[in-house]
């Protein structure tokens, strides 16, 4: 069984800045929005490091969060949450791919795009394998890694 | 203000690049003879008469999305290129920013990171650590002093 980190918060409606600024890092990260306000990261330290800081900047702002670590208490749940993860970091990595069959393909702007997906690529996913060959690939000289 | 300043400084265990770097910047420019305390964040009660940092709620930690190293440069008014130059480079690498514009970041994260596994502690983790800021330190001051390329 997982474990999930549940980042619960209320910020008030004005100014806008604020609400915008949370909700742009959650972003960032790649929360997935679970509910009205629920945010969830698969729990390692390093999302509990940027979550714990996200709910401090949000009390300060005015608003309250609370952050709760938690697994699935029903079978066969987890699942559909680990596939919503993958559908969008998959998603961007397809597009790079896409991308990269063009034949005018800005490799160093694609590159980091790959490394900003990679940073939400909880699950490991296969094709974010394939994106670092396929890059690895079109700059040219030796293909792959050694 | 000065000699307020105190000589034993708090912080949770498991030292990380931020808090490694607010030990360098402590030793080197605030207390020259600072002693550190760790403690567990399930800690509920800090040590009396020890000054917190990089804890949530401290003075001296995160605060509109800035890291605690930069936190302390304005508390103690460290106002010099360089140290600005490393708080940038810990705010992208200890925090979420949506612009990046420090390459070091990612890498100091994870060296520091790994100091952390390579050490016994997290005093001996903030020792070993503090030889990386130098460099850092070091290098970055080279890189000013040598200036932008010659035009001619």
């Amino acid at each position: 069984m997982k474990q999930w980190l549940m980042l619960v918060y209320k910020i008030p409606r004005e100014p806008t800045a604020g609400r915008v600024y949370v909700w742009r890092k959650l972003q960032q990260l790649g929360a997935v929005l679970l509910q009205d306000a629920v945010w969830v990261l698969p729990y390692t330290s390093r999302t509990q490091h940027q979550f714990q800081w996200l709910a401090t900047e949000i009390e300060e702002i005015g608003g309250e969060a609370t952050l709760w670590r938690s697994e699935f208490a029903l079978d066969g749940q987890e699942e559909g949450l680990v596939q919503r993860f993958e559908a969008e970091v998959n998603e961007t990595y397809r597009q790079i791919l896409k991308a990269l069959k063009g034949r005018k393909a800005n490799l160093p702007a694609l590159a980091r795009q790959y490394q900003q997906a990679q940073a939400r690529d909880y699950f490991h996913s296969e094709l974010g394998k394939q994106v670092r060959q396929t890059l690895l690939a079109a700059r040219g000289g030796s293909s792959g890694e050694e | 203000m000065k000699s307020r300043r105190p000589t034993k400084w708090v912080t949770w265990e498991n030292v990380g690049v931020d808090r490694i770097a607010c030990a360098w910047l402590i030793r080197k420019y605030i207390d020259s003879n600072a002693a550190f305390v760790f403690v567990s964040p399930q800690q509920k009660t800090l040590p009396k008469g020890a000054e917190p940092f990089d804890i949530p709620g401290a003075r001296l930690s995160h605060h509109r999305g800035h890291c605690s190293f930069h936190a302390m440069l304005k508390a103690y008014k460290l106002n010099e290129p360089i140290l600005n130059r490393i708080a940038r480079i810990i705010d992208e690498a200890d925090t979420v920013q949506e612009v990046l514009l420090e390459p070091a970041a990612a890498g100091l994260d994870l060296i520091c990171e790994g100091i952390r596994l390579v050490s016994d502690s997290d005093q001996a983790a903030i020792d070993r650590g503090a030889l990386v800021f130098d460099a850092l330190y070091c290098k970055l001051k080279r890189l000013e002093e040598e200036g932008p390329a010659d035009r001619n």
